[in-house]
């Protein structure tokens, strides 16, 4: 079956999906209750759209279509509500975070849908290993080559995003001495990393995606586990490198980070993308998986080493008439605030676990950080 | 020298009898699911009936120990306790009282077609409420089963426990003002019991975390200190006459409340808290005695349907009210079938007491208690897996 045809939407629309973890409420291990929680959230209208996923304590919400980051905070903080709410009459929390910092894969139940057991047939036991919770943001694209475009320019980007919502050090149990262990499992997976470089939408369907169907790799764009991948049925270009991270006020602000970006680049003042852009790609992103913002990345067209918390701040001053176009000024202020002072959530995690000794503690602050937001 | 070998023999009935529990439930397990206490009583059973030397309650300690078994695992549930959770859903709280007091009312009533005493009516309505914790606690961590109906017999079978407590010892109280026609006894009696227990647990409870944190005591250690504590806390009971099982319940529920984490690698006390479970239900199985078994049969069936009746038909009511479908509704009031090894020590705790008809009262209630053992389990097994709560073992 070839790709279907890009269906074009409005630039610079943002839809935020989160994958979010069910806690117990006792020792704080992951809770295989999406069920309970799903059947008790049937009764009411949500405000959004919430959805099972692969393992039985992972649930994925998703927000309408956001064009600023008012409406997009606002309706982020009503699923939020409405979850917590319902896991309060279930006896079951919910937490942000990329990873469970000590749940045991083995002991998590797949969902019953065809498609997860056939998943489960076919990884063994990577298919368990990816309970792990990631933020994706999808950006509408007014044409599939504007897709492959900003797809590909936002390569020199992507570290960004994953050191400021890298939120997964603990995973199994032990300190990983990475910001986000969360990558290292969907890194295992065999189509995962970069989207092939082509720019044309007439090239990737036709030529790319019709000899890798040949193949029989794959079936559709649901089998590529890229950081960024074209989503044609959406008209969007969706970032997947993100924990979940622990507040949605922090998930707000990668969007509109990621939106006025776009914008940027959309300006297309900066050099056009090409491969040997990807030549320091997993390098840079090894980086800021292992050590956050404080990783050193290069540049691909310079060729010259900054950490990464001094390009996020570069990029940021470029982008304050964009802030002001989109109306996100606030979302800028979040992400300067986290690269400049605050740190990332998973220094945050790793100084609840530093005061308390106990990875359950650590839990118990990503639950209650969801709850109240940032403090 | 002939007597030093009779001696030795009965001195191995116990752990020969123990490794066998132990074999013939890992066995079966294996072979057909079978839940392992239940394994565990059927071979106490049998053990009970070729009537081993030492194997009765004559052997000192042994109620002892079987009361901090039983404590390790109380405790345990109070810990899985969530008072929160009822003020966000008051119909959990609401659906476990109404539920023990249509209980006691409905089989109070069911024993009036058998000729028996009041008292004994009583007693029977007052332990007809609980359900078993060591049976719940201990399938529910084998299957490593969460979900709703999980979390509900947990909380339920706490209320029902606590309620049972209560009534029993109102009932105590009532046979102790009957018989000695003393007030201040009777009320001294229960009110002692009840308040002085729930005090003791609720300071250690308190005492406990503050102490793991003043001392920064590792993670892993945790559970090691809360089950010495537990032992302290059985034995302060025997002392003061009190219930080591309320006490370990209160115990469980107020350490939670002070949020000191359990490591979950220690679920159930980890191998001693196996060790002392198979002990556990080996011993509760061997005091039935065979005679009264099968003279209360028809009793037993009676009340077991009456009692499995009130709990399922409430859960059902309940169940939309509480947020989950009408089907995990039931599969929550089938869950709640064991109660017999929290019963029976409770009643062997009055009669040390002094509550000389807890002896008849066991006797009357053997049919029940037997069955309920054996099978009570299993339902609760079956429950958990119809109601997709169980880890899926299958390998994919």
């Amino acid at each position: 079956m070839p790709l279907e045809t890009f269906k074009s939407s409005q630039s610079l629309t943002m839809g935020v999906e989160l994958e979010l973890q069910l806690v117990n409420t006792y020792d704080m291990d992951l809770s295989s209750s999406a069920n309970d929680l799903l059947e008790l959230l049937r009764r009411k209208p949500f405000p959004g759209v919430v959805t099972p996923e692969m393992t039985q304590s992972m649930i994925e919400i998703a927000t309408d279509i956001q064009t600023e980051h008012g409406p997009l905070l606002a309706q982020l903080r009503e699923i939020r509500d409405t979850l917590v709410r319902a896991g309060d009459r279930l006896n079951i929390e919910i937490a942000g975070g990329g990873t469970h910092p000590f749940q045991r894969w083995f002991e998590q139940r797949i969902f019953s849908k065809p498609r997860f057991e056939q998943l489960s047939g076919l990884y063994g036991y990577l298919a368990k290993q990816f309970t792990v919770f990631g933020q994706h943001v999808h950006i509408g694209c007014a044409s599939p080559d504007e897709a492959l475009f900003l797809l590909h320019s936002l390569n020199r980007y992507v570290p960004h995003f994953i050191a400021l919502s890298a939120s997964s050090p603990f995973f199994q149990g032990v300190d990983t001495l990475f910001d986000s262990a969360r990558l290292n499992s969907v890194f295992a997976f065999p189509l995962s990393g970069r989207a092939p470089f082509t720019l044309s939408w007439d090239e990737f369907a036709n030529v790319y995606f019709t000899k890798m169907e040949s193949t029989g790799v794959v079936k559709s764009m649901k089998d590529f586990y890229w950081d960024i991948r074209p989503k044609p049925e959406y008209g969007t270009i969706e970032l997947r490198v993100c924990d979940t991270p622990l507040t949605v006020e922090r998930a707000a602000g990668l969007a509109c980070y990621l939106q006025a970006l776009c914008r940027h680049l959309l300006e297309r003042t900066e050099a056009p993308p090409e491969e040997d852009d990807y030549l320091v790609y997993t390098y840079n992103r090894f980086q800021a998986c292992r050590f956050g913002l404080d990783g050193m990345m290069v540049n691909p067209k310079t060729r010259e080493q900054i950490s990464i918390r001094e390009d996020v701040l570069a990029t940021l001053r470029h982008l304050g008439p964009h802030a002001e176009a989109l109306n996100s000024q606030v979302a800028l202020d979040e992400i300067e605030r986290t690269a400049a002072r605050d740190g990332n959530h998973a220094s945050f995690l790793r100084k609840q676990y530093a005061a308390s000794g106990s990875v359950q503690s650590v839990v118990r602050a990503s639950v209650d950080a969801l709850r109240s937001g940032p403090g | 020298m002939f007597s030093d070998v009779n001696f030795l023999l009965q001195s191995m009935a116990w752990p020969l009898v123990l490794l066998l529990a132990w074999f013939v439930g890992e066995r079966l397990h294996e072979a057909a699911s079978v839940p392992r206490v239940s394994s565990y009583v059927a071979v106490g059973l049998v053990a009970s009936l070729f009537d081993l030397p030492g194997l009765t309650n004559a052997v000192p300690g042994l109620p002892f120990l079987a009361n901090v078994a039983l404590s390790l695992i109380l405790f345990e549930l109070g810990y899985r306790i969530n008072l929160r959770w009822f003020r966000h859903n008051p119909w959990v709280l609401a659906l476990g009282l109404v539920e023990s007091v249509v209980t006691f009312m409905a089989v109070y009533l069911a024993t009036g077609w058998f000729d028996l005493p009041t008292e004994t009516r009583l007693i029977i309505a007052a332990l007809s409420v609980s359900a078993s914790p060591a049976g719940i606690v201990r399938v529910a961590n084998e299957l490593r089963s969460a979900g709703q109906v999980t979390e509900r017999v947990m909380h339920l079978c706490a209320i029902n426990c606590l309620v049972s407590v209560l009534a029993l010892n109102l009932v105590v109280g009532y046979w102790h003002l009957s018989t000695s026609g003393d007030l201040v006894m009777a009320a001294f009696g229960s009110i002692h019991v009840l308040g002085t227990s729930v005090a003791v647990g609720a300071l250690l409870g308190v005492a406990g975390p503050w102490l793991l944190r003043s001392q920064r005591i590792q993670e892993r250690d945790v559970t090691l200190v809360f089950a010495l504590a537990v032992v302290l806390l059985t034995t302060m009971a025997y002392g003061l006459k009190l219930s080591p099982l309320l006490a370990a319940l209160t115990f469980g529920i107020v350490a939670r409340e002070r949020r000191v984490h359990l490591t979950n690698a220690q679920r159930g006390f980890g191998t001693a808290g196996d060790l002392l479970t198979v002990f556990l239900f080996v011993y509760i199985a061997a005091l039935l005695d065979w005679t009264d078994v099968w003279g209360g049969m028809l009793l037993g069936l009676a009340l077991i349907i009456v009692r499995t009746a009130s709990k399922v038909a409430c859960s059902l009511a309940a169940a939309r009210l509480s947020g989950i479908t009408e089907r995990k509704g039931l599969l929550t009031g089938l869950a709640l079938t064991p109660m017999s090894a929290f019963a029976i020590l409770l009643l062997e705790q009055s009669r040390l007491y002094g509550f000389d008809p807890a002896r008849q009262v066991l006797a009357v209630m053997a049919g029940m208690m037997l069955v309920q053992e054996l099978f009570g389990p299993l339902v609760t097994q079956r429950s958990l897996m119809a109601a997709h709560e169980t880890h899926v073992t299958k390998e994919g």
